[in-house]
């Protein structure tokens, strides 16, 4: 149906005249899109910061004693071949041991019976950051340890996991939120129509025996629902942009760890639209479930 | 025009209409008298679809009960300007607004609007009233805000439901004459009434009802 300029004046005459239920409504929409939005920027934020972290471990695989460099370099190029890998470092078993005294500092006198270098050579593999699932690290793991001559595989596997598990949980904690008041935010919309469906349930009945269609009737509630939606989703983003710039901005410049804060403002723009887009639903399911 | 076979309405226990059978010629102008309760406003509702009959079938400008879909029934409605009895004027909507929903649930542009509902108003002496509210009409105004509100789109066919109910004798009569003169235009004119002032010497053909039941016909 496309709205008629009539239309538009209806919606607008009961949004006048209903402008307490509207105003309730729109401040429900706006404050749930307000904590999706809040939701939204912290899973945001959390993911952000621990990005970056699987690249910063990395995949140890130390290789038979009698290697050669040749068997070395194919190694390497067959693991760089690998999706999951981002880059490889040969450490030859002198520098191993080098780095072994270094880190013995006084102490590496231990070291000094040993006629021979007992360490093997080893590989450090560190992985792309798209590496999130402790289950592609250990299938890299298992499929490192059957090529030949390497011998034993090193990865923090405990904190890998751990890391993975709490960033899903952290996003379907923010998805079941989303989830949630958004339906709740249909509901508002749906009940809100409802009523002022009813309001005008005279003017209604009136208008269907002078001739008026379906359409007629219900685009001035689809309108409304478009409107009462978009108006909350314009204040939940005034509500967010506050947030950031009079909240946290403020306390970053006390506790400098807020700085790192970052807010995808990009992100919240679709804001208004996703609250058209519920509240065209709420007022569809509304008229859906009217005899009219 | 209208024509009306076999028709029998029932309201939960009571039968309003029964088995009645009569037609409207186009361009007719017909009455529907009868006491307190004998079906008259039913046959109306009936005629623009508010009810729909239990036995018999009804055709109205074309449209058949029997084949008509849901969403005609705006269009059938269209065609046939109504006299309600219980008014259903808006009260939050001024004499304007009130006449003018007729033309604006059709789509017709704003300024054909106010050509048209002037005109219309002017036509039942109300034109000095567009800005008031119903609530603050008489009886007598707020009927010929009806009457407006019924012929203001041009219908093929009107209904008026005891259009002279709250009037005068001369305030009655001049209503009667806008209904002559839209009859005159070609207009189908069906009125119910128990007042025998309004078809006494018209000449026109007088229904008769009873208790649901068709008991006569007569010239007026
Ligand atoms: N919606 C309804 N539900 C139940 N009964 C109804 C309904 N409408 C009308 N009736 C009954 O149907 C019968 C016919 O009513 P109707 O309104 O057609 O009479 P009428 O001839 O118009 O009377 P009046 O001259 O008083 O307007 C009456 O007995 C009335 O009580
Ligand atoms: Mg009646």
């Amino acid at each position: 149906m496309i709205p008629t300029p009539y239309a538009f004046t209806l919606a607008l005459q009961s949004m006048i005249r209903e402008k307490w239920i509207n105003i309730l409504s729109v401040l429900s929409i706006g404050s749930g899109l307000l904590i999706i939005s809040l939701a939204l920027f912290s899973v945001y934020n959390i993911d952000a910061a621990t990005r970056s972290l699987p690249e910063k471990f990395s995949m140890v695989l130390y290789l038979d004693k009698d290697i050669n460099k040749e068997n070395v370099d194919s190694l390497v190029s067959a693991l760089k071949k690998q999706g999951a890998v981002h880059s490889v470092r040969y450490i030859p078993k002198e520098e191993a041991m080098r780095e072994l005294k270094a880190v013995l500092k006084n102490s590496s006198y231990v070291l000094d019976g040993l006629e021979e270098n007992p360490l093997p050579d080893a590989l450090e593999v560190k992985l792309t950051r798209d590496v999130v699932g402790p289950e592609a690290v250990k299938r890299l793991a298992d499929e490192a340890l059957k090529i030949k001559g390497v011998k034993e595989v090193e990865y923090a596997e405990k904190f890998l996991s751990a890391l993975h598990y709490l960033k899903v949980g952290l996003k379907t904690i923010g998805i079941i939120l989303i989830a949630t008041l958004s339906t709740g935010i249909v509901f508002v919309c749906y009940s809100t129509v409802k009523i002022l469906f009813y309001r005008r349930k005279e003017e209604i009945e009136t208008f269907k025996l002078l001739g008026a269609t379906r359409g007629f009737i219900r685009t001035p509630f689809l309108i409304e629902g478009a409107v009462i939606g978009t108006t909350g989703g314009i204040l939940s983003l005034v509500g967010i942009f506050v947030f950031y710039y009079l909240v946290l901005l403020r306390l970053s410049v006390a506790m400098p760890i807020f700085k790192m804060i970052l807010f995808p403002s990009t992100l919240f723009l679709p804001l208004p639209f996703l609250g058209m887009f519920l509240g065209m639903t709420g007022a569809a399911i509304a008229l859906g479930r009217l005899r009219y | 025009m209208i024509n009306f076979s076999g028709v029998t309405k029932d309201y939960d226990n009571i039968t309003a209409v029964k088995d009645l059978t009569f037609f409207v010629d186009k361009g007719e102008m017909v009455f529907i008298t009868g006491p307190s309760g004998s079906g008259k406003t039913t046959v109306l509702k009936l005629i623009y679809y508010a009810e729909q009959p239990d036995k018999g079938t009804i055709s109205v400008a074309g449209w058949d009960t029997e084949k008509i879909k849901e969403s005609d029934i705006p269009f059938l409605r269209r065609n046939v300007g109504v006299v309600f009895q219980d008014f259903r004027l808006l009260d939050n909507r001024n004499v304007f607004e009130n006449v003018a929903v007729a033309l604006r649930i059709r789509g017709v542009n704003e300024k054909e609007i106010r050509a048209r509902v002037f005109e219309t108003l002017k036509s039942v002496n109300l034109r000095h009233k567009a800005d008031a509210y119903p609530l603050r009409l008489s009886g007598g105004e707020q009927q010929r805000v009806v009457i407006s509100r019924a012929i203001v789109a041009n219908p093929v066919v009107v209904l008026a439901d005891e259009p002279t109910g709250n009037l005068d004798p001369v305030t009655a009569g001049s209503v009667m004459k806008t209904f002559k003169d839209i009859h005159a235009k070609g207009t189908t004119i069906v009125i119910a009434t128990h007042n025998r002032e309004l078809y006494k010497n018209s000449g026109k053909r007088v229904l008769r009802l009873d208790t649901g039941v068709l008991v006569g016909e007569e010239i007026g």
